[in-house]
């Protein structure tokens, strides 16, 4: 048993494994520690403390870019590293060229929110990162592009598994969202600002085409990446069918680029382009379900792990609010709903019922499953585990509850007409009757980076517990099919 | 014939068509958006912001103004009437980045400017509860009291005038302005000129309510001041841009 | 450039769309559900996350 540490550390590069995967948890606890903050500053707005660093304004993309890019980003990165080597048999190829994405990303995330809380934004949804930035971010992401398909290109089985295709569709498509979305001039090399090389429409068109395709691939074709692999691996049976994994990877990549205009609805955008969008969203209803249905009939004949086992309720609980999310995607993005929906907090709760529902939840899950085994030991505590599980689904739907209803009713208050044909409310009136729905949703935050805080606690003890003294744990062996 | 199997098991091949199946969707929506003379209508009166505009701008993006306020007003009967005309492309054509925004957590804000006077805006900046006791804004204290710093308002306006918007460097360019909006409104745009115009513009708007020194409050006021105010819509036809849309 | 404007409608660019999509998407479902056999080698493939293992033996004790 002693040589099994080294062996498995000798086939495969885990260390890069244990940094990511550690710093996804940790930045998954400052992002949404910075999340509850924001939240509470709508809800009691003295919490800005009139200081600009932590003002909504200035704390909103610190928020986004650490959940999205730091958690999630540091999930993927360590998920992709372990599912490509383990599924390719092989070791990454290049130690150096990972560890440079490690700390290239790290810091780039790491300066992003220092930069906005200086007030340095080029103020584009979920792409705020200046352009010194975007550059240190384009150099790491072509390091991974070339570490993920070179391991790819020395892979010792012949076919590759379906999880790295959707691996591979994030970083391509990625690529191109950033590399295109981030065209700007800036006013000179020495200053961080810079003005967006678009304007106005262009610009707009632009900015939704990145914006929504980082939730599609980012945060939804990479993830489902990672649902190909832990779902299976923590059921201990196959997936559902691979053949559907197939049609759902073609669909998926092919439907989703055309679906970013309907962020731009009933705007100046002009007609024909949202009206395509419209169209594709409901049609990517089907890849969608398609996915969701193949992950979670992994488990059928097995359904009894989700009374047994947390790990596998994160996981399946995540493919239920995928599936939730993705009805609700399409219907919102009808121009009829939209009218109502957009710019109301509905669509917020929509992206949190994905990013803590499905994204955040299967992170979880595969993290729990695969941070024991790379650090070689048993996790910490089960218990806690469970504990997380329950504070985070009371979590979600208190968020999301909230937000349905504050963003409806913003949605009808804003177009409610009095007998006279005047305008019934002010728009301050829709602000006041928010208040308690704001509140609501802060606490459901709270309840979730509980949960969060739980998970840090539980992983830093398995890891001292990895380092200290490892357990005994099965021999890693390669079995040749 | 062509075998899927050849992707399944070729990195190169699979990545290629995957390129492919992600491209063709951006390709045909944002692609003909660069060459539709429709996209943008033609409007009287949409002109480039003024030096001290423009940097009341930049500071609305950074302060994530975008994040609560939208600049877009749909065409519906609530939104006519509580803001005013739906908003035009070409309205932002100049807007680098756009600030269509998202979300409003706050109400639009594309046709707000003249719609209060300078010293409510102020006021409502530095604390909003005073005005407004349901507002749930953070106050901005500090853009009173910060000055502005226009050290670096050319080479933001050369940058600019790099992606393209008409602010004038050679005699040339400044004709051209002169033609398309007229002298007054050309000499505003003259990088040449921006420093003197911008602090001719403060002393004069008087924005924040003291003449001494140009503050970051100056700058924004100007800024909101100026939004949704360019077109005058009286002179069009109610129906005048729906062949746009 | 003036063939982009063609695809400036929706009125064109919808039924291009359409058309696209669906006979790829039909060729990739033909591809994948058409062949017995093809099916069943794919259907192998799912296995891969067993091969290299460390719970290999624990999978097989349940069994």
């Amino acid at each position: 048993m002693s040589t099994t540490e080294i062996s498995s550390n000798e086939q495969y590069n885990f260390d890069i494994v244990r940094r990511f995967s550690f710093m996804a948890v940790l930045w998954g606890l400052i992002g949404m520690s910075i999340g509850v903050w924001i939240a509470s500053e709508l809800a009691w707005p003295f919490m800005n403390f009139d200081i600009p660093y932590i003002t909504f304004g200035r704390f909103r993309p610190a928020h986004t870019t650490t959940v999205i890019f730091g958690f999630g980003g540091s999930a993927l990165f360590a998920t992709s590293y372990y599912i490509v080597q383990r599924t390719c048999q092989t070791r990454l190829i290049s130690d150096f060229m990972a560890n440079f994405t490690f700390w290239g990303w790290t810091a780039a995330v790491a300066l992003a929110d220092i930069t906005y809380m200086l007030g340095y934004t080029q103020s584009r949804e979920y792409a705020e990162m200046e352009w010194p930035l975007d550059i240190l971010v384009e150099v790491v992401w072509v390091a991974y592009m070339a570490v993920f398909i070179g391991t790819i290109m020395k892979r010792k089985q012949p076919h590759i598994y379906v999880a790295n295709w959707f691996y591979l569709s994030f970083i391509l498509a990625t690529a191109l969202l950033h590399t295109f979305n981030n065209l700007a001039v800036p006013i000179s090399l020495f200053s961080m600002k810079s003005y967006s090389l678009f304007a106005g429409t262009q610009d707009a068109m632009t900015q939704w085409w990145y914006g929504h395709n980082a939730v599609g691939f980012f945060l939804t074709a990479a993830f489902l990446g990672m649902m190909y692999y832990f779902v299976p691996k923590q059921a201990g049976r196959p997936v559902y069918s691979y053949r559907l994994s197939i049609v759902h990877f073609w669909a998926l990549s092919f439907l989703y680029m055309w679906v970013g205009a309907h962020h731009l609805h009933w705007t100046a955008l002009p007609d024909w382009t949202s009206t395509l969008a419209a169209t594709f969203s409901i049609m990517l209803l089907l890849p969608s379900w398609g996915g969701m249905i193949n992950g979670i009939m992994t488990l059928s004949g097995a359904w009894d792990k989700l009374r047994t086992d947390p790990i596998m309720r994160f996981l399946i609980v995540a493919l239920s609010f995928y599936g939730m999310s993705t009805f609700e995607g399409p219907l919102m993005a009808l121009k009829d709903v939209n009218a109502l929906s957009h710019y109301t907090d509905w669509t917020v709760g929509h992206v949190h019922s994905g990013a803590l529902g499905w994204v955040a939840m299967v992170s979880f899950g595969s993290l729990y499953h695969m941070i024991p085994r790379v650090w070689n030991t048993k996790i910490w505590s089960e218990k806690l585990i469970g504990i997380h599980f329950w504070l985070a689904t009371i979590g979600v739907l208190l968020y999301i509850t909230a937000m349905w209803i504050s963003g409806i009713t913003q949605g009808l208050m804003w177009r409610a007409f009095d007998q006279y044909g005047n305008l019934q409310y002010s728009f301050v009136e829709s602000v006041a009757a928010m208040h308690p729905l704001y509140a609501m949703r802060a606490i459901g935050g709270m309840f979730y980076v509980t949960g969060m805080l739980l998970m840090f606690i539980n992983i830093v003890m398995t890891i001292r517990q990895g380092n200290k003294a490892p357990v005994a744990v099965p021999v890693m062996t390669v079995a040749h099919a | 014939m062509f075998k899927h199997e050849w992707l399944e098991t070729n990195i190169g091949l699979l990545s290629v068509m995957t390129m492919i199946a992600i491209s063709i969707g951006g390709l045909v929506e944002i692609a003909p958006l660069f060459f539709i003379k429709d996209t943008v209508e033609k409007v009287d009166g949409v002109r480039p912001y003024t030096p001290l505009e423009l940097r009341g701008r930049d500071i609305y993006q950074r302060e994530g103004c975008y994040l609560c306020h939208s600049q877009m007003i749909r065409p519906f009967r609530d939104e006519a009437l509580r803001y005013g005309h739906y908003s035009l492309a070409a309205e932002s054509q100049y807007d680098h980045p756009f600030q269509w925004g998202s979300k409003r957590t706050g109400p639009d804000l594309a046709r707000v400017g003249k719609k209060y006077s300078n010293e409510w805006m102020t006021q409502h900046l530095v604390a909003p509860r005073s005005l407004v006791p349901e507002s749930v804004m953070p106050n901005f204290p500090w853009l009173l009291t910060t000055q502005l710093d226009i050290s670096d308002v050319e080479d933001r306006m050369k940058a600019l005038r790099t992606t393209g918007v008409p602010y004038s460097l050679t005699k040339a360019e400044y004709d051209a302005n002169v033609k398309k909006f007229g002298k007054e409104t050309a000499d505003m745009l003259d990088i040449n000129k921006a420093r003197q115009n911008l602090i001719k513009q403060a002393e004069e708007g008087n924005y924040d309510g003291d003449r001494s020194n140009i503050s970051e409050m100056d700058a924004l006021v100007a800024y909101l001041q100026v939004l949704g105010t360019m077109v005058d819509f009286s002179k069009y036809n109610d129906d005048e841009f729906v062949k746009y849309r | 450039m003036g063939w982009l404007y063609w695809f400036a409608s929706y009125e064109h660019t919808k039924p291009l769309a359409m058309v696209i999509l669906f006979v790829t998407f039909v060729g990739i479902v033909i591809y994948v559900y058409g062949s017995k056999k093809r099916g069943e080698r794919l259907e192998t493939y799912k296995d891969i996350p067993f091969l290299d293992d460390d719970e290999t033996k624990m999978r097989e004790d349940k069994k």
